[in-house]
């Protein structure tokens, strides 16, 4: 049949959730079921740091049941992920065992950045209105039950995106920890938010005019629905209206004009208190809640692996652009990464045959490309080691952390002694593959780098083929790279003991 | 809005609720039905009277236990609302069997059906046969059971008829009280012989005649039949009782112990016998019935059904078929043409159960899942589900355990469609589950298609050939989406976070209710069009006459339809002189929920399961369904202003509450409900499921 159903599956903070899709050449994707599940996972995490037993029976069931509605749309494949309270309980080994065998649904743990992505990709999927709202100065604000995301687009590009651990659920619990009298509230989610939102103001707003907010939430955008808005934008003017009159009303007042169960109302004030707080930062004029949720990002994310939909939106540019404003704000050479960056395109294609590697390899090679010299902005001499930090320290929305770890480690490896295996894994969780990768990938990189050696860029062209155990590397300058020559046999040896093809460099003057 | 809060502006509910009795008794006392239509109607306001008591007086009763003093939408307290109903009720029963005994039994006799009310007077023939009768066949099923010193008073279970006797041992002064329950498994009708016509005798009067059998060595002094009536209303703490399945069973027990809140007796009865009674049930003086005639007249609507009387019946209507679904179609596919309206019982309830059992059946269906509220017994629906379960298709039955009267019934269903593999969910804690919605899932070629069926009636294939319903079968994306949405939320998820179409109660149809009717009061003021048509079969709910009174203030023109219960007062001036209230009681029960709002010349209309009741608005999930296709929609406008046209069962209420029958003079007699009988048949014969008869037909000239 030409018609295909997946099943996208939320184990979030404080709800799960699923949603199943069809998706055809005709109808494109659509979603057919919802189903949603209040369970405050993240209150255990976040206070003791486990799942207890009880919330671990109930998530169990409720998967069981997800499992028996998959089963009655007969849907063709799933995906679940677990988000906050999964990543950051201690035992989450055990928690996602334990659901495979009891409900059969394999949970995987998505990373802060690998899941604001998606509830990216969820909302630039909507067209037009995100296309608009991004060419001016705009910031995602996407709100969580542990965590707040807020991403800053400048022309159409993504420039950067940062995770402050304010989310709702973990306000909630910590006011509840509290006690305030009730007429304190206000004021101390006030204290609270501001407290953490100045320090991104100082870093990141500073010179940047934010016009409009795409806000990712469940509780504000239902409320923001309700208040009669088609296109679901409003003024930041009108926001401000409902969240005074809010303030004047109680919990089942609130409930009853905005549709929501009273239950959420806990929920929904101090995302109002975020989202009028980062408003009040930022100075942005406009609001637009698309309404969409972690699973319409993952059934984006199937469809496009399955090349099921085309969308025009290209968010592995959106990765290179934050890489780039990554790298222009620890002053990297921009010339010369961008020519790394060509170079090693050029040899990652050229020696497909024996790296076997894909294009999502090639995106982190880019962006250790571009973000190759950014240690050197705090130590020259240990330039490699800190730009590894750097990196395994920044969230670059879109990469998991494996990946980020991939390009840190490229990066490092690019000026130090590769490590092998045992050592490797010794300091960190990569599993065989991943080791692979970071040993192929650095293998191309230091070629490239010792191509262009010198942080002068010299090289006009470069001309790659493999032949018959060689890899010759022809390199059109009109200067000399007797510099580039005379070290090329250091970096060359990894690629060697690699892959078992020797580099040459050969250089043609213009 | 201006706040209306003068009591004077609303009728007691209670008051109102007898008010309709005493319409549904007027039927009876119509000469222009037919005389076994009339005792039918005259039954219907017994069994009616005894639901009314088991659950309205006495949670009044209870209010009262607790000293609840909060004044009712008419300003009156418990007390007073009591000691009104009991004056307005004795009154009733008195008019029931004046036309009974008066009127109805004469007029019988006349027709050559003779019912002997006493055993003294049968003739020695008549007496042999209901003595070897009662040996034969009586006797073996009797409990007797007598009170003295060693013996308590046994428990008189609710509802069942009693003979009471004074026996005292043969050659001894002292007396004490024995009691017999009339069996329930022997008709309570026994046909003896007789020279011409036929003749019927109560199986009390039997019973009585040989009273003495029944307790040997005793003389029986006195001996009289007793009904008792106790506390009926389940109160249920559904947050402790963690299976509500096993909780109900229990409290089903209990209601047979709960509170005598009306003890009926011969009006002769023995001033000894009363007083025993009196005491032991204790039972207060205004809450004892005297009756003059048979006690618990629910029996005639045996005598209705007995074989043999057509000549006095109105002719039974044959429901004729949907002409969009022909015999044998591919209903899925029909419903795919366009949306199905069907008004119930004038046009079949077929399609209903087709469209369940077609689904059990295709291959292509993925889940069924579906409300139901009441069932008639050996339902096909409940046969149709069970088969799909076994087919492997998903289905999931919301089963309302809380129908009132239908526990015992709903749980027997409930527990043989689990076993067939069904998924039973017994409904949300706090709250009756009185919506009327079947989902299909279906997966067709170009995804999954979603058909919805939505309902002002129950799934009930024996009602609907009583009751006057609409139903709405649809395959319409939006409703698809939320009927999904309903069914998840009433399996336990969260409520989705915003619906397409569907209003549902109690969260937020109340306030959509509100919204529409506001409008209309809004686009009046502003000088646009506003109408409002409403067929409900109760309103008391205060916010919503608030609201009526409010538009009516504005110019809002507001045609109400309401067959029972309606708190609010019309003609009021100043408050609601631009309200009609009419109330239509026909052979059918008028049961379907339609409203019409003008909204300024883009007319809405909806359909749902919800009265204007709190109890509907705030303590149960309905649901209120709009209907898109132009076409239907003029089809449901249809049905409402053929009822607004009524002059011969309507009834129009005047701004003291009270009713009266429309004044024919000069006009056409038009019976909705005989119009809409030809309609449905004009519909079949002309094939033409687009045809809307505009023509009233009037049933007699003027």
């Amino acid at each position: 049949m030409a018609v295909r159903t997946f099943a996208a599956i939320d184990v979030g903070s404080y709800e799960l959730g699923m949603k199943i899709f069809e998706f055809s050449h005709k109808i494109g994707m659509k979603e057919i079921d919802s189903v949603r599940h209040s369970i405050e996972l993240g209150t255990d995490t976040y206070q003791n740091g486990i799942i207890d037993t009880d919330h671990m029976d109930e998530l169990c069931d409720v998967l069981s049941d997800f499992a028996s509605i998959m089963k009655t749309y007969k849907v063709d494949d799933y995906k679940a992920y677990g988000t906050s309270a999964i990543r950051e309980t201690k035992n989450t080994v055990v928690v996602t065992e334990q659901i495979k065998l009891r409900t059969g649904i394999k949970v995987d743990v998505l990373s802060n950045s690998e899941q604001r992505f998606l509830h990216y990709k969820a909302a630039a999927i909507k067209g037009s209105r995100f296309d608009e709202f991004i060419s001016e100065g705009c910031a995602i604000v996407d709100i969580g039950g542990g965590s707040i995301q807020i991403s800053l687009f400048d022309n159409d590009a993504l420039v950067t995106t940062q995770n402050i651990r304010l989310g709702v659920l973990r306000t909630m619990d910590m006011l509840a920890t509290l006690q305030p009298k009730t007429r304190d509230i206000e004021g101390i989610l006030k204290e609270l938010i501001d407290n953490q939102l100045q320090v991104f103001k100082k870093l990141y707003l500073k010179g940047r005019n934010i016009k409009n907010l795409i806000l990712i939430d469940d509780y504000v955008s239902a409320m923001l629905y309700h208040t009669g808005s088609k296109d679901r934008s409003f003024t930041a003017a009108r926001f401000k209206e409902v969240c005074e009159e809010l303030s004047q009303m109680t919990v089942s007042e609130i409930s009853k004009k905005y549709g929501m169960n009273e239950e959420t109302i806990p929920l929904l004030l101090p995302a109002v208190s975020i989202v009028s707080r980062v408003i009040k930062i930022t100075g942005a004029d406009n609001i637009w809640s698309p309404g969409v949720s972690l699973c319409d990002g993952m059934a984006y994310e199937y469809a496009e692996k399955e090349k099921l939909v085309h969308y025009r939106h290209d968010f592995e540019n959106d990765i290179i652009e934050c890489a780039k404003a990554m790298s222009k704000r620890y002053q990297g050479n921009e010339a010369r990464n961008e020519l790394i960056e060509k170079v090693v395109c050029d040899l990652f294609d050229a020696t497909r045959k024996i790296h076997g590697l894909g294009r999502r390899d090639k995106l982190l090679l880019r962006i250790a490309a571009l973000l190759c010299d950014c240690g050197r902005y705090i130590s020259i001499e240990a330039g490699a080691e800190c730009g590894y930090e750097i990196i395994m320290a920044t969230e670059m929305i879109g990469l998991s952390h494996a990946e980020r770890e991939i390009v840190a480690n490229i990066v490092r490896f690019n000026k130090t002694a590769f490590k092998y295996y045992d050592e490797l894994v010794a300091q960190s969780l990569l599993d065989k593959g991943n080791y692979l990768k970071i040993a192929k990938l650095s293998a191309i990189f230091r070629i490239a780098d010792g191509v262009c050696r010198s942080y002068r860029t010299k090289v006009n062209d470069v001309r790659i083929s493999l032949k018959g155990g060689e890899l010759v590397i022809n390199v059109y300058t009109v200067d000399d790279i007797d510099l580039e020559q005379g070290f090329f046999h250091r970096k060359a040896s990894l690629f060697e003991e690699v892959f078992s093809v020797k580099p040459v460099l050969k250089y043609k003057r213009l | 809005m201006k706040k209306f809060d003068d009591k004077e502006y609303y009728v007691n509910r209670e008051l109102s609720w007898l008010m309709f009795d005493e319409r549904v008794l007027g039927e009876a006392t119509d000469t222009s039905n037919p005389l076994m239509d009339r005792l039918k109607f005259l039954s219907i306001t017994a069994s009616n009277l005894d639901e009314f008591f088991m659950v309205r007086v006495a949670s009044l009763i209870d209010m009262q236990h607790a000293d609840y003093s909060k004044r009712d939408i008419a300003g009156m307290t418990i007390d007073e609302q009591l000691e009104k109903i009991s004056k307005k009720t004795h009154e009733l029963v008195e008019t029931q069997y004046f036309v009974l005994m008066h009127t109805l039994l004469p007029l019988m006799e006349s027709e050559g059906i003779r019912f002997i009310t006493k055993h003294e007077e049968l003739t020695t023939e008549q007496g042999q046969f209901v003595d070897r009768y009662f040996e034969e066949e009586v006797y073996p099923v009797l409990t007797p059971m007598a009170v003295d010193s060693s013996r308590p008073f046994p428990l008189v279970r609710n509802q069942t008829l009693n003979i009471g006797a004074l026996i005292g041992k043969k050659g001894e002064e002292s007396r004490d009280f024995a009691t017999v329950q009339v069996p329930g498994v022997l008709d309570r009708i026994v046909e003896i012989p007789c020279e011409e016509g036929r003749c019927f005798i109560l199986l009390e009067e039997v019973i009585e005649r040989n009273m003495h059998k029944l307790f040997l060595n005793y003389d029986v002094y006195c001996a009289y039949p007793y009904r008792i009536m106790r506390n009926a209303d389940l109160t249920i703490d559904e947050e402790e009782a963690a299976d509500l399945l096993k909780e109900i069973e229990k409290q089903i027990k209990r209601r047979q112990w709960g509170e005598v809140i009306r003890l009926e007796v011969a009006d002769d009865i023995d001033p000894g016998l009363m007083e025993i009674l009196k005491k032991e049930l204790s039972v207060r003086s205004d809450n004892i019935y005297r009756i003059a005639g048979p006690i618990d007249l629910t029996f005639l609507m045996k005598l209705y059904g007995l074989e043999g009387f057509d000549h006095l019946k109105t002719p039974r209507y044959v429901p004729q078929a949907v002409p969009e679904i022909s015999d044998g179609a591919d209903i899925f596919e029909a419903i795919r043409n366009h949306d199905i309206l069907m008004h119930h019982p004038y046009q079949t309830f077929a399609p209903v159960i087709d469209f369940v059992k077609s689904a059990a059946k295709d291959p292509e269906v993925l889940a069924i899942k579906q409300t139901l509220y009441r069932v008639s017994g050996n339902s096909p629906i409940i046969a149709a589900l069970a088969e799909a379960a076994e087919n492997g298709k998903q289905v999931t039955v919301l089963v309302e355990l809380k129908a009132r009267f239908d526990e015992e019934h709903n749980i027997v269903w409930a527990r043989k469609l689990e076993k067939a593999g069904c998924h039973v969910i017994y409904g949300l804690v706090g709250l009756k589950t009185h919506c009327k919605i079947t989902l299909v899932v279906r997966r067709e070629e170009d995804g999954i298609r979603r058909y919805v069926h939505l309902g002002t009636g129950n799934y009930n294939d024996s009602t609907a050939k009583l009751y006057t319903d609409v139903g709405l079968l649809t395959c319409a994306e939006q409703i698809g989406e939320d009927a999904t949405a309903v069914f998840n939320m009433l399996s336990g998820y969260s409520e989705p976070l915003y619906w397409n179409r569907l209003s549902l109660a109690p969260l937020w149809l109340k306030d959509r209710f509100l919204h529409l009717i506001g409008r209309e009061a809004a686009n009046a003021r502003d000088g646009k069009k506003a109408h409002i048509i409403a067929k409900v079969n109760s309103i008391c709910d205060r916010e919503v006459i608030q609201a009526l009174y409010d538009a009516s203030c504005a110019g809002v023109k507001i045609e109400l339809i309401v067959r029972g219960i309606c708190c609010l007062k019309p003609g009021i001036k100043g408050v609601s002189e631009n309200i009609t209230v009419r109330s239509i009681v026909g052979d059918f029960l008028e049961h379907s929920r339609i409203f019409y709002f003008e909204n300024a010349g883009n007319s809405e209309v909806y359909c749902g399961s919800s009265d204007w009741m709190p109890r509907n608005l705030l303590r149960r999930v309905e649901i209120l369904f709009p209907i898109l296709d132009e076409r239907l929609k003029e089809r449901v406008i249809y049905i409402l202003e053929t009822l607004l046209a009524d002059t011969v069962k309507a009834r129009i209420e005047k701004p003291d509450g009270t009713y009266e029958r429309i004044e024919r003079r000069g006009r056409d007699l038009v019976c909705a409900q005989d119009t809409f009988c030809e309609w449905a048949k004009g519909l079949v014969a002309t094939k033409d499921p687009t045809q809307n008869s505009r023509v009233f037909i009037p049933i007699e000239g003027a």
